[in-house]
C-alpha cells in the first residue's frame, strides 16, 4: 500500500525524537524491572522464578500505555491542521491509519524486545526459566498490546482532544480487561464463561499467560485489531462526508 | 486545467457552495474572492479531494474529482489557510515527508530546489517549531510546490502575516504563474488585483460577479470616487452644493467628510476645488477614495437584493 511505509517513518521518528515517548518508555521499562525484580526475589525460595512476570504485568498494564502511545496519533493532527492535507495527499485513507497503527505496534515492540533481555538474566544467574511457557506468554501480550493499540486509535481518531480520546481508550480497555469479573454475578454458566471469551483477559490469563498457545486466541485478538482499524479508518473517512 | 460544472456543497440544510461553475487554464491565476462563509474554503476543499462534492462535477487536468480522486491529488499542491506544520520535525524533513507521501522519486533535488525558491535553505536544519510566522508560511508553499504539481491551491496565504512578507507572498505566487494554474483565495481586493488574471466574486455559496479585476471595477464603478473635507461651513448643509457640481453623481456624508462619486469618465477634482471656494469654504482634504472590494460587495449584493425585490 502506497505511503503506508511514509506515515510509519514518520511516526517512528516522532517517537525517538520527542521526549514524551521517552518518558513513556521510561516508566514502561522502570515498572517491567520493578514486577521482574520483586518475582525474582519470589522465586528466591518460594516458587521458581516465573518467565511470565512481565508479561503478566502488562496484560494490566496496557491498559494505562497503550492509550498514551497512540492518543496523539490522529487527535494532534486534526488539531494541528495537517489532517486536511493528509487526507489530500495521494494515499488512501486506510494507509494512514495501517501506517500509524504499525508505528505504535512498532515502537511497543521495541519496548517489549528490550524486557525479553531479562529472561537472558533468568538463564544466566541459572533459574532456568521455562522457555516455552515465556515464548508464548510474550507473544500472547505482544498481540494483546496490538489490540490495546488498536482501540486507543479509534479513539484518537473521533476527537481532537488528546485528553478525551486517552481517558476514552483507558475506560474501553479497562471495561474489557475487566469484562470477565461480570461473569461472576451471573448465574447462568454458559453466559458467563460467554462473557469471559470476549474479553482482554479471557484470551490470555489462562492461555498464553500459562504457556497455552491456542489458535482461538490469536484469533480473538487479529480480529480485534482488524475491527478497530476498520472502524478508524471508517471515522476518517466520515470526515469528508460531513 | 481546471473546469468545474454546477458544484454544490451542502451543510446538512446549510448550501455553502451552489450550483458554482467556473474554468481555469493552463497558467492563469484565478482569484476567489468572497466574504468569510462564501464557500470559497468548501470550493478548494472539493477541489483538493478533501471532501466530494454533494452535487455536480469538476475536472482537474482532465481528471474527476471524485472518480480518479488520487490522480487529482497526484497534481495539486494545496496550503490551507491555517498552514499545517509539524513543529517537531526540522524544515528539510518537513518538506520530504510530504514529497515522498506524494510519490516524488529521488526527493533531495526537488527539496532543495524548492527550500531555495522560498530562501529557506539556509533554515533547512531548523526546528520547524522556532520559525518565525512569515518563515512558516513560506514553508507551507515549499510543501504546496514539491511534487511540482500542475495545479496549486493556496486558501488565503496571506492572512496573519507582515507587510513586507505579504509583498513576498505575492510575489512568490505570480513567480508561480509561469508553470502551474492558480488558485487563490483572498478577501482582500487590491491583492486580487496585484496578483490575479481574473477573479470570481462569491456570495453565499453563488458566483455574483465574474471577470478581470479592471472589468468588475469598470462595470460596477465606471466613476472615480474622491474624498473631501471642508472647513469653515459653519450651519450649513454643504451636501446640497456638492450635488449640484457638474459630473457629480452621488454625495455620501462620512465621519469628517464626503465621499463624491464622479459620472463615468470624468475628473470632477478642479470643479468641486472651484465650487467649494466659491461657497466661501475651506477646502482641507481632497484625496481619491479606493474602491475596495466591501463596496463592490456591496454594491453586488444591494443590486441582487434590488432585482429580487423587482421580480
Amino acid at each position: 500500500m502506497n505511503g503506508v511505509g511514509v506515515i510509519f517513518w514518520r511516526e517512528m521518528r516522532g517517537y525517538f525524537t520527542s521526549p514524551y515517548a521517552y518518558l513513556i518508555a521510561a516508566a514502561f521499562l522502570l515498572l517491567a524491572g520493578f514486577f521482574f525484580v520483586s518475582n525474582l526475589w519470589l522465586s528466591v525460595e518460594q516458587t521458581p522464578a516465573d518467565p511470565a512476570a512481565i508479561p503478566e504485568f502488562l496484560s494490566f498494564g496496557m491498559i494505562f500505555f497503550a492509550p498514551l502511545l497512540t492518543m496523539r496519533m490522529l487527535a494532534e493532527e486534526t488539531r494541528e491542521g495537517t489532517m486536511e492535507l493528509l487526507l489530500t495527499a495521494p494515499v488512501s485513507d486506510s494507509a494512514i491509519i495501517i501506517g500509524k497503527f504499525l508505528s505504535a505496534w512498532g515502537f511497543y515492540t521495541i519496548l517489549l524486545g528490550i524486557t525479553a533481555s531479562y529472561q537472558i538474566i533468568l538463564v544466566n544467574i541459572g533459574a532456568f526459566p521455562d522457555l516455552g511457557k515465556a515464548v508464548a506468554a510474550y507473544i500472547g501480550i505482544w498481540l494483546y498490546g496490538g489490540a490495546c493499540l488498536s482501540v486507543g486509535l479509534v479513539y484518537s481518531a473521533l476527537t481532537d482532544s488528546q485528553i478525551v480520546a486517552g481517558f476514552l481508550s483507558m475506560a474501553t480497555l479497562f471495561l474489557l480487561y475487566l469484562g470477565d469479573n461480570i461473569g461472576l454475578i451471573v448465574a447462568d454458566v454458559e453466559l458467563a464463561r460467554l462473557l469471559r471469551t470476549l474479553t482482554l483477559q479471557g484470551h490470555f490469563s489462562t492461555s498464553f499467560a500459562v504457556g497455552i498457545f491456542r489458535a482461538e486466541d490469536v484469533v480473538f485478538f487479529a480480529g480485534l485489531i482488524t475491527a478497530m482499524l476498520f472502524i478508524a479508518i471508517r471515522i476518517v473517512e466520515s470526515r469528508r462526508w460531513r | 486545467m481546471i473546469e468545474v460544472k454546477e458544484l454544490t456543497k451542502r451543510y446538512g440544510n446549510k448550501t455553502a457552495v451552489d450550483r458554482i461553475s467556473f474554468s481555469a487554464g493552463a497558467g492563469e491565476i484565478l482569484g476567489i474572492l468572497g466574504p468569510n462563509g462564501a464557500g470559497k474554503t468548501s470550493t478548494m476543499r472539493m477541489l483538493t479531494g478533501f471532501m466530494p462534492p454533494t452535487d455536480g462535477s469538476a475536472t482537474l487536468d482532465g481528471f474527476d474529482i471524485v472518480a480518479d480522486s488520487m490522480e487529482v491529488r497526484r497534481r495539486v499542491g494545496y496550503m490551507p489557510e491555517r498552514v499545517p506544520l509539524y513543529p517537531d520535525m526540522t524544515v528539510e524533513e518537513y518538506v520530504r515527508f510530504w514529497a515522498k507521501l506524494r510519490g516524488v522519486r529521488r526527493p533531495q533535488k526537488s527539496i532543495e530546489a524548492v527550500l531555495d525558491r522560498v530562501q529557506l535553505l539556509d533554515r533547512r536544519r531548523s526546528l520547524v517549531r522556532s520559525l518565525s510566522k512569515g518563515l512558516k508560511q513560506r514553508l507551507g508553499l515549499a510543501q504546496t510546490l514539491v511534487h511540482n504539481p500542475k495545479v496549486i491551491i493556496l486558501d488565503e496565504p496571506t492572512i496573519g502575516i507582515d507587510p513586507q512578507q505579504v509583498i513576498e507572498v505575492r510575489a512568490a505566487v505570480r513567480d508561480l504563474a509561469h508553470n502551474h494554474t492558480v488558485l487563490f483565495s483572498t478577501h482582500i481586493l487590491s491583492e486580487a488585483e496585484q496578483v490575479c488574471d481574473r477573479v470570481i466574486i462569491l456570495n453565499q455559496g453563488r458566483i455574483v460577479a465574474e471577470g478581470t479585476p479592471a472589468e468588475l471595477r469598470q462595470k460596477l464603478y465606471p466613476g472615480d470616487s474622491v474624498f473631501v473635507q471642508i472647513g469653515g461651513v459653519g450651519h450649513a448643509k454643504p451636501e446640497k452644493t456638492l450635488r449640484g457640481i457638474n459630473g457629480v453623481k452621488q454625495v455620501q456624508k462620512l465621519a469628517g467628510g464626503y465621499a463624491l462619486e464622479a459620472v463615468a469618465g470624468r475628473d470632477i477634482r478642479a470643479d468641486v476645488v472651484k465650487r467649494i471656494q466659491q461657497a466661501g469654504w475651506t477646502l482641507l482634504e481632497l484625496r481619491p477614495v479606493a474602491v475596495t472590494l466591501e463596496d463592490i460587495f456591496l454594491k453586488i449584493v444591494s443590486r441582487e437584493d434590488a432585482e429580487e425585490q423587482a421580480e
